[in-house]
């Protein structure tokens, strides 16, 4: 069994508002092992997007504690929190939130600042990221001459810049057309895959959930369902679709004939 | 890809937005070095005047305590001097030259004395030298006077001079009568070159500005203004032909006022073998012992000639007198008027320091407030607190310096008008505008902005840049990024 890179323990987020408190978290465990791609759904005001930033570092809890790699960073102090982001943490946000002034390859150069002093190295380890995502070519470009998806990509790329322990994705298919949504999702599920990026992504759509290995259905800040995706079942080399064994290099099942992620039909 | 050049490029990401900045800040800074430039151009003004002014003063005392002990002594000029009813009296005596001593005041028509002369035919050489307005002319004869030098105490020596203009002549119709006067185009001053006059009395210019001066005993040198050099068109070592004799062109002096810009020196012997007044001489300068001898020197030779007219120096130095208080009213009056400017200067550099930290503030501020996305987006995938705070601290430092070359560069180009623009400098022009006792003192130093102002000027311009930038860098790194996210 895989380590745990994320564990929650009893925790609570109350926010006040004025004189009323408002819980957006309740007591909630959850242990996330490295590797998984965990999907976090939920209707609006679940708190879905409270738990992410409490997983983030960019939000405390109320009460309960947090461990991030084995760390516990419950009550670390600011100074040295934005290291955890910087170097367990990869933000990709619905909005992709690129800085509009900076290409694609400096963009993915950022987080890496305060980690690799040699710029050239930076340069290298960019330009890998950006082809993993598959855009080689696209490196000088700035963020509003490429497409949402390929700006969407680019965050990924950024998101993986310090080799995170966790890529936190935050309605990554939110501003996607169904077929780059689809690519997004395609893209997040080979990571997980091929380098073990444990991925934990907060959704509202099903069928990008269905796709992840493990969701988790929350509602008024608890985990209220847990069940396994289709991912989990690719992982074990069968085919979601019909069950036959598959390879991973598979695409559409050799036995079903159906594509192993769903279509933009089935979206 | 750094902090330097992020800065850079968010800088010039709204390039409208800089200009206006950068133009807004660099004008403010145009200012700010103008500003001391202005000042510091007073000041030099100030202390150029007041020594102007001192030795301009002490420069007419001196020249008028030289000349206090001095009593000047020509015949009575006026009407008489047409000499009319004297005319018809022999030429060798010409007495007719001051024959008629009646009506008129001084100056005027007294240049015709010399129609005396004209009745005798001998002294053509004086005829109509006393030109309209000469009114001094009135030849006299030297010897009747040898009795000043001999018989008044208190007299240390008398200086006889013969002046003689000569010129072109000019027909003039005068109550129906044709006269012929002269325009003159150089005056021949003959003064005695003897050597207990010569360097012991003022009888000679001082500001010789080429050759030297004129010896004691020399009879074939000249001593030139430097309008006869003009006119002549001769300098020191030449020579000059006046009147059909050669002279030997020994120096070239500045004349020190009007009176003496067509004045050549030579030997009275000399001048008055060439003007044919031989034994004659057209004033007397007595010196006396003491200023104090001035005025029973001078009782005593009007009691013994009453012709001569005697006039002393004293009138002219009470008149400095009063004109040293009118000057030294003025220098306190520049005075004051700098140090006024000095505090407007002040009020004024206030103004901009603070105009210019509020206009970075303010910039900032908003640049923050429009970037708080990007500040929570910098901070969730790892950037510190310090350095979102360094990025905008930079920022606006940088915005700051290149608003500051640009206001250096106005600064230098229009320091002049902005200063008075900004009233520095015209309160202490109308203040060194007054006239000294002879001719405007007027000091003008340039405003000019120096390498240190520069400088400093620019140090300014990032000092006040990190001060504007300080509070909204502080800010931006404050922004917690989970509500940053939020914020579109």
């Amino acid at each position: 069994m895989n380590k745990p890179v994320l564990q929650l323990e009893k925790l609570s987020k109350i926010y006040t508002l004025g004189k009323r408190t408002v819980p957006a978290l309740s007591n909630l465990n959850l242990t996330v092992t490295a590797g998984e791609f965990v999907a976090i759904m939920g209707p609006s005001g679940s708190g879905k997007t409270t738990l992410l930033n409490v997983i983030g570092c960019i939000d405390k809890p109320t009460t309960g504690r947090i461990l991030i790699d084995g760390v516990d960073v419950t009550d670390m102090p600011e100074n040295e929190l934005y290291k955890i982001r910087r170097d367990k943490m990869g933000f990709v946000f619905q909005t992709f939130n690129l800085l509009p002034y900076l290409n694609a390859r400096e963009n993915v150069e950022l987080p890496m600042e305060g980690r690799i002093a040699s710029k050239t190295e930076r340069r290298k380890k960019a330009s890998e990221l950006l082809g993993m995502v598959g855009l080689s070519g696209r490196e000088e470009h700035r963020p509003q001459k490429l497409s949402a998806g390929e700006q969407q990509r680019v965050a990924i790329a950024r998101a993986l810049a310090n080799d995170p322990a966790i890529i936190l994705a935050d309605e990554p298919t939110g501003n996607l057309d169904s077929q780059n949504k689809q690519g997004i999702i395609k893209l997040l599920a080979n990571l997980n895959m091929t380098q073990g990026t444990t991925i934990i992504m907060v959704t509202h759509d099903g069928e990008a959930a269905h796709h992840t290995e493990r969701m988790l259905l929350l509602r008024d800040g608890k985990i209220m369902k847990e069940k396994q995706g289709t991912h989990a079942m690719k992982k074990n080399n069968v085919c979601p679709q019909c069950g036959s064994p598959i390879k991973p290099s598979d695409d559409i099942c050799p036995s079903c004939k159906k594509p192993i992620y769903a279509t933009e039909e089935q979206f | 890809m750094g902090i330097f050049n992020r800065a850079i490029r968010n800088i010039s990401r709204r390039k409208t937005r800089a200009l206006l900045v950068i133009i807004a800040l660099g004008f403010s800074l145009a200012i700010l070095v103008s500003i001391p430039a202005g000042v510091l151009a007073n000041q030099q003004a100030a202390s150029r005047i007041t020594t102007n002014l001192g030795s301009a003063i002490t420069a007419q005392e001196q020249a008028l305590n030289q000349t206090l002990n001095q009593v000047t002594c020509s015949l009575a000029s006026g009407f008489g001097g047409f000499g009319f009813t004297g005319g018809s009296g022999t030429g060798t005596t010409h007495t007719g030259g001051y024959g008629g001593s009646g009506t008129g005041g001084s100056g005027g028509y007294g240049g015709f004395g010399g129609f005396g002369g004209f009745g005798g035919g001998s002294v053509s050489g004086q005829f109509g030298a006393g030109a309209f307005g000469g009114g001094q002319m009135n030849p006299m004869n030297e010897t009747l006077y040898s009795d000043i030098n001999t018989s008044i105490s208190g007299v240390a020596a008398v200086e006889p001079i013969l002046q003689v203009s000569e010129g072109k002549n000019q027909t003039v119709s005068f109550y129906g009568r044709s006269f012929t006067r002269l325009v003159p185009q150089y005056i021949i001053e003959g003064v005695p070159l003897t050597s207990d006059l010569v360097g012991n009395y003022p009888i000679l210019p001082t500001d010789i500005v080429s050759g030297q001066n004129l010896q004691a005993g020399e009879t074939g040198d000249v001593l030139l203004s430097e309008n006869n050099s003009a006119y002549f068109g001769v300098g020191v070592g030449g020579t000059v032909n006046i009147l059909g004799t050669n002279f030997n062109v020994v120096g070239v002096y500045q004349p020190s006022g009007i009176e003496d810009t067509e004045m050549l020196y030579m030997n009275l012997s000399a001048a008055q073998a060439l003007t044919n007044n031989v034994g004659y001489i057209t004033s007397i300068k007595v010196f006396t012992q003491s200023p104090s001898d001035v005025s029973s020197v001078s009782s005593a030779i009007s009691a013994l000639h009453s012709e001569l007219q005697v006039s002393t120096n004293q009138a002219e130095l009470t008149a400095l007198e009063s004109n040293q208080s009118t000057s030294t009213s003025a220098v306190t009056t520049a005075q004051n008027s700098l140090e006024a400017t000095n505090s407007t200067a002040i009020e004024e550099i206030i103004v901009v320091v603070v105009a210019t930290s509020l206009i970075v503030l303010f910039v900032m501020l908003y640049t923050v407030r429009e970037r708080t996305k990007e500040i929570g987006t910098l901070k969730a995938i790892g950037f510190s607190n310090s350095s979102v705070m360094s990025q905008f601290m930079l920022e606006g430092v940088l915005l700051s310096a290149i608003a500051g070359v640009v206001g250096i560069a106005i600064g230098v180009f229009a320091a002049p008008s902005l200063t008075s623009f900004l009233q520095l400098t015209p309160t202490l022009s109308r203040a060194v505008g007054f006239r000294p006792p002879t001719g405007a003192v007027v000091a003008t130093a340039t405003v000019s902005v120096s390498p240190e102002l520069i400088l400093i000027g620019f140090g300014v311009a990032l000092l006040l840049g990190t001060l504007g930038s300080l509070y909204p860098a502080w800010r931006a790194s404050k922004i917690k990024p989970a509500e940053a996210m939020k914020y579109e």
